[in-house]
């Protein structure tokens, strides 16, 4: 009941100020709410988030909704944009392409969202954007780590669609340099999931990495995301004895290389790509864990205030530590947040003045740091090489 | 090397371990459970429900052994009973089960979620000790131990025991082994009772040796077991733990001197090859001598 009655409060208040200006006593909201189009400004924006709520990627569609829904919660607490309320749209795209598209259509047609944000995967990213696309409303992929996201996309233009979520592209590469230096590796084993999307496309941007670093690979382990244990394939790994082994799986075997190589060889370095990123791994490895080493967009353990103030807002509404997942999600609204404060009237059809803001997006103070967008729509953020010391991420770089 | 016979014994003690309760009810009843892998995991949550209000690991597998058997009697008398009674086609019964396990898997993960859980810190037993050059830990030479005793003893029980005696008659005919007097109801509820108790009991473990179980861990294991339980000799437990431990040194020596992209075609192509020399399997025997 009271949903519908806020809007029209806010349209009340909107008119007083807006009559008040006219009649000449000076505030400072004053001079740009002059306009009849001001008065739409102060209703509430509709934002989009299509997210993994059910499917194979549930486990990281309630974490971003969570962060999502935590910093709508504070803007409006603060005022929103510029005074007009951040209303969420949220909706499940169920871990599938078809999912996807079918949010992606409710929220252009039936919503008439001012922007988006996801969907989860990739994979479903691909199907969903076009749609955005052709109905010129700047999303943002929160979680999209995968190439053909921004840029050069396989579906033809894509100037609508940015990128809040960094790539492993961009993070390994930075991840090998940062190992080379500080561990002076000569030669590694890469081990990696030949059956899991993310293991293998990690391997060949670590192989690139490596090779461009002048690390000698010794061999290439491959195995299975299914094995119900990855003893053998450790024991060859360490049989070449390398200064390092290099693991792009999940949390999953990585949790069990982690074992195997702390039994068989404690102290042998293990970097890892995005997979490493989560709490499950110090929990179910335990000192086997430590001293692993990943490249990441975000961690829990960064002292900067805007991640600090983060952390502990989360854990207030949550009573549990946010992830990845939930800080790019909550990033997400803030950097469109940015660019809405500087747009007119974001919520009417103007899309195309939205989508210009945001490709100016510059030094946003995000838990990721401070957030630029590439001339791409792609990321620009310090990239952190961590490594676990003491149950916890720290950062090396 | 005698690391890799050492992994290589872990991993079929595993296998083994889980295509032992699988085998069971094929060899007594001819049902293919596909709920196999959800009680399976069952044991794995079980074990950690119980250790998260401080029960010891030990009787924790204890208590996963008993609540799967219960959970096993409880699915006969929901997905197969009922089927059995209106003489329905094995295959309606493979149906129920895989009806059975989703539902027992989402149970699970609305407790638990589906992200990878572990058991509480300091629970399990992390020592590592030295062994002839062999760098072994407690807890997988525990399992490996656990697991040969629990295959010897079901074997003993099959074969030795008044219940053993039973479970064959049955096996053979349900109908002749009514008429001799023995109580099938009570009979059927034993393998149940031991093939989910045994799977609980196997879920614990290797959820005790990855710490890190999961909603879908069973699942894993299905298409192995079913391998490994076609190669034994469909029903065979002998069998099953045979082809266990043939598929898991086909995989340790496949890693070890071919390109590690191959390993499971060539550990599944020795299989093949293991059916094209004995098509009934390596203890594959005519129905009626089964078990």
């Amino acid at each position: 009941m009271h949903e519908g009655i806020r809007p029209m409060w806010a349209a009340l208040v909107a008119l007083a100020l807006t009559v008040t200006a006219c009649g000449g006593t000076s505030t400072t909201g004053g001079a740009t709410s002059a306009s009849p189009a001001a008065s739409l400004a102060k209703a509430d924006i509709k934002v989009g988030v299509v997210i993994s709520l059910t499917g194979v990627a549930n486990v990281y569609g309630p974490t971003q909704k969570n962060g999502v829904e935590l910093a709508a919660q504070r803007i409006n607490d603060a005022g929103g944009a510029n005074g007009a309320k951040l209303v969420l749209v949220i909706e499940d795209d169920q871990s599938t392409p078809d999912g996807g598209v079918t949010a992606f259509r409710k929220l252009v047609s039936q919503d008439r969202v001012a922007a988006i944000l996801g969907p989860t995967l990739s994979g479903t990213a691909v199907a969903a954007h076009p749609v955005a696309q052709s109905a010129q409303t700047p999303t943002i992929a929160i979680s999209n780590t995968g190439d053909g996201i921004v840029g050069k996309c396989a579906y033809g233009a894509c100037d609508y669609i940015f990128r809040a979520s960094l790539g492993e592209s961009a993070a390994i590469p930075e991840t090998v340099k940062t190992v080379k230096a500080k561990l002076n590796l000569k030669s590694v084993v890469l081990m990696y999931a030949q059956d899991d999307k993310f293991s293998s496309d990690g391997f060949a941007i670590f192989k690139k990495s490596l090779d461009a670093q002048g690390i000698t690979i010794k061999k290439e382990i491959a195995f299975s995301k299914n094995d119900v244990d990855l003893s053998g394939a450790v024991t060859q790994a360490l049989a070449e004895n390398p200064d390092a082994i290099v693991d792009t799986s999940l949390a999953g075997p990585a949790i069990n290389i982690l074992k195997e190589v702390f039994k068989r060889k404690p102290g042998l370095p293990v970097i890892g790509g995005n997979g490493f990123n989560t709490p499950a791994i110090i929990a179910s490895a335990g000192a086997a864990a430590e001293g692993a080493i990943s490249g990441t967009a975000w961690f829990l353990g960064n002292t900067d205030p805007v991640n600090k103030d983060f952390v502990a807002a989360y854990k207030a509404k949550y009573n549990t530590d946010p992830d990845q997942f939930a800080a790019q999600s909550f990033s997400g609204l803030y950097i469109l947040l940015d660019a809405l404060k500087r747009t007119p009237t974001p919520n009417s059809v103007l899309h195309d003045k939205l989508r210009d803001q945001l490709e100016l997006t510059t030094g946003v103070k995000t838990p990721l740091g401070e957030f630029s967008f590439t001339k791409d729509h792609d990321v620009s953020q310090k990239i952190y090489v961590v490594q676990i010391k003491g149950g916890q991420f720290t950062l090396i770089n | 090397m005698a690391d890799q016979i050492y992994n290589a014994i872990f991993i079929g003690s595993i296998y083994a371990l889980f295509a032992l309760g699988f085998t069971l009810v094929f060899s007594v009843l001819d049902i293919l459970n596909l709920a196999h892998p959800a009680l399976f995991t069952l044991g794995a949550f079980t074990a950690l429900f119980a250790m998260q209000q401080g029960v010891p690991a030990p009787l924790a597998v204890v208590l996963a052994f008993t609540v799967c058997g219960l959970a096993g009697i409880a699915l006969d008398r929901v997905a197969f009973a009922p089927l059995r009674r209106r003489n329905a086609p094995p295959l309606s019964a493979m149906i129920s089960s895989v009806g059975v396990s989703l539902i027992v898997i989402r149970l699970i993960q609305l407790k638990y979620g589906p992200d990878l859980q572990s058991y509480p810190r300091g629970s399990l037993p992390a020592a590592v000790f030295s062994l002839g050059g062999l760098q072994l830990d407690t807890l997988r030479a525990v399992i490996i131990g656990l697991a040969i005793a629990l295959m010897l003893g079901l074997t003993y029980l099959v074969r030795r025991t008044r219940l053993g005696r039973e479970l064959r008659a049955l096996a053979e005919n349900p109908r002749a082994a009514r008429l001799l007097g023995i109580d099938v109801d009570r009979a059927i509820a034993a393998t149940f009772f031991l093939s989910a108790g045994l799977g609980g009991v196997a879920g614990a473990l290797y959820g005790f040796a990855t710490n890190s179980p999961y909603s879908q861990m069973g699942l894993n294991f299905e298409l192995k077991a079913f391998s490994v339980m076609i190669v034994g000799g469909m029903g065979s437990i002998p069998g099953a733990v045979l082809g266990a431990y043939l598929l898991s040194f086909g995989e340790i020596a496949s890693l070890a001197y071919l390109p590690s992209e191959l390993r499971d075609a060539f550990a599944f192509g020795l299989l093949f090859v293991v059916l094209l020399i004995r098509p009934s399997g390596i203890l594959g025997q005519r129905a009626v001598d089964r078990v």
